[in-house]
């Protein structure tokens, strides 16, 4: 390390000596970082329904969760293994936890079978996120002849319409929920928190029905856009800004070890809290939503 | 967790701004705009994902760990009951152990005071026996002695009448001789005699 050390400290020293050659700026007008995230159809299919990146991530993603959820259920005993051990933890926080502690007994008997695909589902998402897959159709790599697309990462969550699509879902849920609980009316007004009289009721009411349709926005763009930013940085760090700011070999080298470095502790931030925490904050809002929509006082 | 949303909203900012003016729209206006088609498969996997894991998974799951707390709690109920049961027993073999420990104590006090009761009337019948034997013995030397005082007195009455015979070289009818000697051992002490023989 020690004997490395001045090798390393080369370009550094290059960078120094020359600051205005080796910072030069020319920025790469080819590279578009963001065509990463770009859906190019791979099936075309009628209508809307191309199959592209996005929806083969949905799939695996769907087949992940069915799959190992399904043959672990399938081999539990009594004397669990490590996986059987994290399953039952992951079952016992949905449970108890994620449904039961945001729910009465009612609701969370009902719910619980939703709340956990959904924890899970979108768990599964993140993490397949952070495979590098070999899914850029965009950049493709010819081994022994075969135009093999080059290895990427991307996350069905980091688009938009997945979360967008759950949180309808779950949008729908709460409020079939609360009108067949209070009725539609009973449900609306419902939305005033209790104590709130006379003149006040009117704008607090606005407001709360306003920060009920913001539900889907924020429920949505919450899980969109922190897997989103946890993949642009992972795209940035991870050399995508020494493609795209294009400086001299000597600014390039010390940019790529110091981004390089900041990639890798971003990509364990990302796998280690990120991906599960967002899986557990989308169901777990899910729960107080739905608990919140049937509950006496809102 | 903030600063990740704000980064991720100014690129996306950044993005749709940079696409609008270079005038290239649909290259990054997708990071922001839903795509239905993308969102009916999201919705069908979901779907399915959800009828899957509520019959295959879900229910296997909840059934092992409550088969699992069932066993955990009977296992305690089990151990509870056989400490219990051990207690008890262990409280009856005490009372048992006390028990027969007064009875033992009980067997050794009636044992030594049979022992002693034996010693005793042992004793005491030893001392009868002797007392007895020295009775018996006591009359049969006075009897003994009697019988003796008698014989030297027919011994003597006899020899006196051979003398008598001798001296007078007459006899005398048997029944004078005996007269005679009646009289004279009559006149005889033997008190003094029976006493030193005693």
């Amino acid at each position: 390390m020690i004997k490395r050390l001045p090798l390393l400290l080369l370009p550094l020293v290059a960078l120094l000596a020359n600051p205005a050659g080796a910072l030069a700026l020319n920025i790469n007008e080819d590279y578009k970082p963001q065509n990463e995230f770009k859906l190019d159809t791979w099936i075309d299919l009628p209508g809307p329904f191309d199959l592209n990146k996005a929806v083969f991530y949905v799939f695996v993603a769907t087949l992940l969760t069915t799959l190992a959820m399904v043959l672990v259920a399938r081999r539990m005993t009594q004397r669990p293994n490590r996986i059987q051990t994290a399953v039952e933890a992951a079952y016992t926080l949905m449970r108890d936890n994620i449904a039961g502690g945001n729910m009465d007994r009612r609701m969370a008997a009902k719910w619980f079978p939703f709340i956990a695909t959904l924890f899970l589902f979108i768990w599964f998402s993140n993490m397949l996120g952070y495979l590098p897959l070999p899914t850029n159709t965009e950049h493709k790599v010819d081994i022994a002849g075969l135009q093999i697309p080059s290895l990427a990462l991307y996350a069905a969550t980091a688009n938009l319409s997945v979360p967008l699509v759950l949180t309808l879902v779950v949008w729908f849920a709460y409020h079939i929920e609360g009108f067949r609980a209070k009725g539609v009316i009973g449900f609306y007004k419902g939305l005033v928190p209790a104590g709130v009289e006379g003149p006040a009721a009117g704008p607090i009411f606005a407001i709360e029905l306003i920060s009920d349709f913001v539900r889907v926005v924020s429920l949505s763009v919450r899980l969109f856009a922190n897997i989103l930013a946890g993949h642009l940085l992972i795209l940035f760090m991870g050399g995508g800004l020494v493609v795209l700011l294009n400086l001299a070999v000597a600014g390039s080298v010390v940019l790529g070890l110091v981004t390089g470095t900041m990639a890798v502790a971003f990509f364990l931030f990302e796998i280690g809290l990120v991906a599960t925490l967002q899986a557990f904050i989308f169901s777990t809002l899910t729960a107080i939503y739905l608990g919140g929509a049937v509950a006496d006082e809102h | 967790m903030l600063a990740h949303v704000h980064s991720a909203a100014a690129f996306v900012l950044a993005a749709a701004s940079g696409g609008t003016t270079s005038g290239k729209e649909e290259s990054s206006n997708f990071l922001v705009s839903p795509d239905v088609g993308l969102m009916v498969w999201t919705l069908l996997s979901f779907v399915v994902a959800l009828l899957v894991l509520r019959k295959y998974a879900f229910p296997a799951i909840s059934e092992a760990l409550d088969k699992r707390q069932r066993m955990i709690e009977e296992s305690i109920d089990a151990a509870a009951a056989s400490k219990a049961e051990s207690e008890a027993l262990l409280a009856e073999y005490r009372e048992r152990l006390k028990e027969a420990r007064a009875q033992a104590d009980e067997i050794v006090a009636s044992a030594r005071k049979a022992g002693d009761e034996v010693q005793r009337s042992a004793a005491e019948s030893g001392q009868a026996k002797r007392d007895e034997l020295v009775e018996q013995a006591k009359k049969d030397i006075e009897g003994e002695t009697r019988r003796a005082i008698q014989e030297i007195r027919s011994e003597v009455a006899d020899l006196t009448v051979a003398a008598t015979e001798k001296v007078t070289r007459r006899t005398l009818t048997a029944e004078d001789q005996k007269r005679l000697v009646e009289d004279a051992l009559s006149e005889l002490d033997f008190s003094s005699l029976g006493e030193r023989s005693n």
